[in-house]
């Protein structure tokens, strides 16, 4: 029973872990623009794959390009830093592209939904066509070292679960200390509080939103390249179940607060855990009916604050 | 100003209302149909195969192996000296079922002889009553599900079904292991293949009263099986079986051994592709499998396919799923040329060609890469050979190969499914 | 070229881009629309093949009679659900809104998928057909849409429409307004789901078949794209972006494996280049004039 219990905490965590990186990566954009970059759930892809190349691993592009790969290959923590610095990268194009026009044009929020969407669209089709849609599987130089499960009692989870966890957890204290303490991470803070005021105290605004933006990029890139080493990289779609679920978690936790997507992380892993086998057809309705639910007794999530009305 | 906005909002509902209907005068071609046949020797005279399958969405990574599959048959008939030539037009078919009907329709209104395609069941259902209304054969390569071939007197399937197949590797576990009491069954709820499969599993273990302790249900899209693997093997299971589609299902074996799981695997009909070594790797060895096609299969034809293969992946097996397309290619490669070799296509139209390439096509026997198949009067496949293999891997564990431990011969004449 | 089925097909993406205009009229982002036309697909399929009282004829033949029926019962189903949901969702603003029933498109994705009675992934096959080919449903698509054109154009005359626009522009103002906001916002968004329930009906016969992969978060979003791309302030805006970026995939099939990401490209940048959508007030208004200008308005 207890180990029951046990499995099914680890089973909720490590499932939790990638769904609050996700949300946090909503959260950092959210905040400062008010807005859902859609674009997210590619960015995943997107990272997922750097990981691998810089690894060293091959791709084949259909066939086009068999056996095509970097002449180098990185160890995983650093190809994986690389990976998620790279995708910040392209989430800053991504913003380039798809949000500072609009933004120019002071256009109706509702407008970033698409252009966001069509930047995702685009990223995806583009990552099938280079990359092709094999499944890749990390060198197993990956976790070499690595026992294939820990055990605890009579429960079991797999090891690369637990760095799954550890890393995101990392990430996630890392975040919020730097919000907290830093003066660059106050200053988007600030922003995200009260934009105006912020300007008057002399923040500049635009650097704010590029460095949420790269940020946003980053902890998407760094999901990626984690679930990839996790389940290899199933093809590019891989990324956009996560941005989905992840959206969930954003609104449950609370739009914009970053203690809310982290617990609605944690919750909605722990939730799907709880299923039983025979119920698990209606796992993924779960999530949502859960957010459902939420958001009809809360309209502003577990953690949010009532916000302005901006979409 | 309210008053201009309504006016010209009307006129514009006018007008759009005008060019939808010049689109639907338009878009009321010609029926091809009636148009002659070319005579073999005319400039013009190769006739055209159509393909619709998946080059886009998440049916990609079945699509492209179709896409060499069929290139592969292409390249090979032309080795044949046809008496008529044929020219292949590819279409992506999409993954969802409204880009099908969209290829379908394209490929029928610009004259196709017949179609191979398209890629999921679900297509197939949305997308084939079309080609029979109009009178066009198809030839499936991969749709699995129950009741294609009905759908009409056109429509046919070279990708048998797995209910023949999928007791022969349970048969195998048993006897490998006769004192298997505890078995759990893992299926994909929302794929078409894995749910017809799975029942046919389930019905077989019943029927030889292990019953399943646990069935679990998972997604297409599922990846990390950390709840459902804990949750089955909290049964202590000796015994798992498996139907879920390729990389999935590397994903799936790896993460149950990963998980302290040391029993015998056995996996469906999805997972017969070398693209689940690289994901499982070593974890992969040893689990059995039953094949509608093996890559060891020793006759001219599979080895003419193997070659070809090799040209353009070097160092890998062909997976089922390029060799079913290729068989569907050359199942109507065959028919063309024999019905020209019988003066047939001489002085018909497209419509009437059509129908007699199809009731050639169901008449004939053919020896191909899947080993020699022919059809029923209802266009099920009645293939002779069926397979059971086991994974084999290579010690580093980036490669292997299915090695054959059971090359079934199906009874010589099996009833159609139902 | 552009033949008939695809044409139906353009005329779906128009209808559905209609539904989701409904709600957006009254300032709601409502992405419900999948659901109900999922619904309506759903019923439709399941009458049609279960219930030998509609005359589905061994032949696959459905009479004409019967399948206007159905796109009367599909619209009223996903109209019946809607004023259930639409009580309780509609309470929520803004974002909150939209995600909420992106929850319902899913939700009702996996109970279709996971219902008894639906066929699981393969949903129901065999759908019978009232008529021989495609162009036979222009005709009903294109009466669905005239009809769901002529409410939208008769809205902005009624004190409905009016007040619809008034949420719109500012919530708050019009409840001061006296407008009885709950109700005028039920209303738009009951009518968005009757709209989208009965073209999921006729699109399960056009379609031969219908299963849990008919309306799903993706759907959702590619049809708020017809109507930002389009022109969200009148209802021609959905109707001519649903025809145009259905068509584009389509229409690029020339290019290859590449169309996709040009098709993604539009999308990506379309909303800067026409941030009003393809047609806006200004451009009705012009058009309106035309004509009248050279009587009243001499131009100096």
């Amino acid at each position: 029973m207890i180990d029951t219990l046990l499995q099914t905490l680890l089973n909720g965590a490590a499932s939790g872990g990638v769904y609050a990186l996700v949300a946090l990566g909503y959260t950092l954009v959210f905040s400062v623009l008010g807005v859902i970059n859609f674009a997210l759930g590619a960015l995943f892809s997107l990272g997922g794959y750097l990981t691998y190349l810089l690894m060293g691993g091959a791709i084949s592009a259909n066939g086009g390009l068999p056996g095509w790969g970097l002449p180098f290959g990185l160890p995983f923590p650093l190809a994986l830093l690389l990976a998620a610095a790279l995708t910040g990268l392209a989430s800053l194009g991504v913003e380039r592209l798809a949000f500072t026009p609009l933004r120019r044009r002071n256009a109706e929020p509702l407008l970033y939904l698409i252009t966001s969407l069509g930047a995702g669209l685009v990223l995806v089709n583009l990552l099938q066509m280079l990359m092709g849609a094999e499944g890749y599987a990390f060198p197993a130089t990956a976790l070499a070292g690595l026992p294939d499960a820990v055990v605890l009692g009579g429960a079991r989870i797999r090891s690369v679960q637990v760095l799954l966890l550890a890393v995101c957890a990392a990430a996630v204290i890392a975040l919020t200390l730097w919000l907290e303490r830093s003066r660059s991470g106050r200053a988007l803070k600030a922003v995200a509080e009260d934009a105006t005021t912020a300007r008057l105290l002399g923040i500049n605004s635009d650097a704010m939103l590029r460095l949420a933006f790269l940020l946003s990029g980053a902890l998407a890139g760094l999901g990626g390249g984690l679930i990839g080493v996790s389940i290899s990289l199933p093809g590019p779609y891989v990324g956009i179940g996560y941005g989905l679920k992840g959206l969930a978690v954003l609104v449950l936790g609370g739009l914009g607060s970053v203690p809310g997507a982290i617990a609605g992380g944690l919750l909605m892993g722990l939730a799907e855990a709880l299923v039983p086998g025979e119920a698990s057809g209606w796992r993924d309705a779960l999530a949502f009916a859960i957010l459902f639910a939420v958001l009809l007794l809360r309209p502003t999530g577990l953690l949010g604050r009532r916000l302005v009305e901006k979409v | 100003m309210q008053h201009r906005r309504q006016r010209g909002a009307l006129r514009l509902a006018v007008l759009l209302a005008s060019g939808i209907a010049g689109l639907a005068l338009l878009g009321q071609q010609a029926n091809p149909a009636a148009k002659a046949v070319p005579a073999a020797l005319a400039p013009d005279g190769a006739l055209t195969i159509g393909a619709v399958i998946a080059l886009t969405g998440n049916a990609n990574l079945y699509g492209q192996d179709q896409r060499l599959g069929i290139d592969l048959a292409r390249r090979w008939s032309l080795s044949q000296s046809p008496q008529r030539p044929l020219r292949l037009q590819l279409e992506d078919g999409g993954s969802d079922e409204a880009t099908a009907i969209a290829g379908f329709n394209l490929l029928i209104n610009q004259g196709a002889l017949a179609l191979i395609g398209p890629t999921l069941s679900q297509q197939a259902f949305a997308a084939d009553p079309i080609a029979q209304r109009r009178g066009v054969p198809v030839v499936a390569p991969s749709n699995t599900a129950k009741g294609i071939p009905q759908i009409g007197h056109f429509i046919s399937r070279v990708s048998a079904q797995s209910s023949v197949i999928a007791p022969l590797s349970i048969a195998e576990a048993l006897r490998r292991d006769p004192a298997i009491q505890r078995v759990a069954v893992i299926y994909a709820q929302d794929d078409a293949y894995s749910t017809a499969e799975t029942l046919i599993f389930q019905k077989a273990l019943t029927a030889r009263r292990l019953p399943p302790v646990t069935v679990q249900r998972v997604q297409l899209a599922d990846n990390d099986f950390q709840i459902p693997i804990t949750a089955a093997l909290q049964l202590q299971p000796q015994l798992v079986v498996i139907s879920v589609q390729a990389v999935a299902g590397g994903n799936l074996i790896r993460q149950l051994r990963e998980l302290g799981y040391r029993g015998q695997i056995v996996v469906g009909n999805g997972l017969n592709t070398p693209n689940i070594y690289p994901i499982c790797q070593r974890w992969c060895d040893g689990i059995l499998i039953a094949q509608a096609y093996s890559p060891e299969l020793d006759t001219p034809i599979n080895r003419s396919f193997q070659r070809l293969y090799q040209g353009v992946r070097p160092g890998q097996p062909p997976s089922q799923i390029a060799a079913q397309a290729f068989a569907a290619y050359q199942v109507l490669f065959e028919a063309v040329q024999r019905l020209q070799r019988r003066g047939g296509l001489a002085g018909i139209s497209l419509g009437q060609a059509r129908e007699a390439l199809m009731a050639e096509l169901l008449g004939g026997q053919y020896d191909t890469p899947l080993g020699p198949i022919h059809f029923t009067p209802d266009g099920e496949v009645v293939q002779g050979r069926f397979y059971v293999a086991q994974v084999r891997m290579d010690p580093g564990g980036r490669s292997g190969r299915f090695a054959l431990i059971r090359n079934a011969t199906a009874p010589a004449a099996s009833p159609p499914e139902r | 070229m552009i033949d008939n089925g695809l044409l139906v097909q353009m005329l779906i993406g128009a209808l559905l881009g209609v539904s989701v205009y409904l709600p957006l009229a009254a300032g709601q982002l409502s992405l419900a629309t999948p659901a109900f036309y999922a619904v309506g697909g759903t019923l439709a399929a399941l009458l049609s093949t279960t219930w030998p009282a509609l005359g589905a004829g061994a032949d696959g033949s459905f009479p004409l009679a019967s399948f206007l029926l159905e796109l009367l019962l599909g619209g009223l189903l996903a109209g019946v659900l809607a004023l259930l949901v639409g009580r309780l969702v509609l309470r929520l603003q803004g974002i909150y809104l939209a995600i909420a029933t992106i929850a319902l498109v899913e939700i009702v994705r996996v109970a279709i998928l996971n219902l008894p009675f639906t066929g699981g992934a393969i949903g129901i096959f065999g759908i019978p057909q009232p008529f021989p080919t495609a162009a036979g449903y222009l005709l009903p698509a294109l009466g669905l849409l005239a009809l769901a054109g002529w409410v939208c154009q008769r809205l902005e005359v009624m004190p409905l429409g009016r007040a619809m626009a008034a949420i719109r522009n500012d919530e708050l103002a019009a409840r001061c307004m006296g407008i009885d906001t709950t109700r005028v916002k039920l209303t738009a968004f009951v009518l968005s789901a009757v709209l989208a329930g009965s073209t999921g009906a006729l699109a399960a016969h056009f379609l031969n078949t219908w299963n849990a992969r008919q309306g799903s978060f993706d759907t959702a979003v590619t049809m708020l794209a017809f109507v930002i791309l389009g022109g969200s302030r009148s209802w021609l805006g959905p109707v001519l972006g649903g025809l145009l970026l259905t068509a584009l995939p389509e229409l690029l099939r020339p290019v290859g494996d590449v169309r996709l990401v040009l098709f993604g490209l539009v999308i990506l940048l379309g909303p800067s280049v026409f941030p009003q959508g393809l047609i806006n007030p200004g451009l009705l208004e012009r058009l309106g004039r035309l004509g009248e200008r050279a009587e009243r308005e001499p131009q100096p």
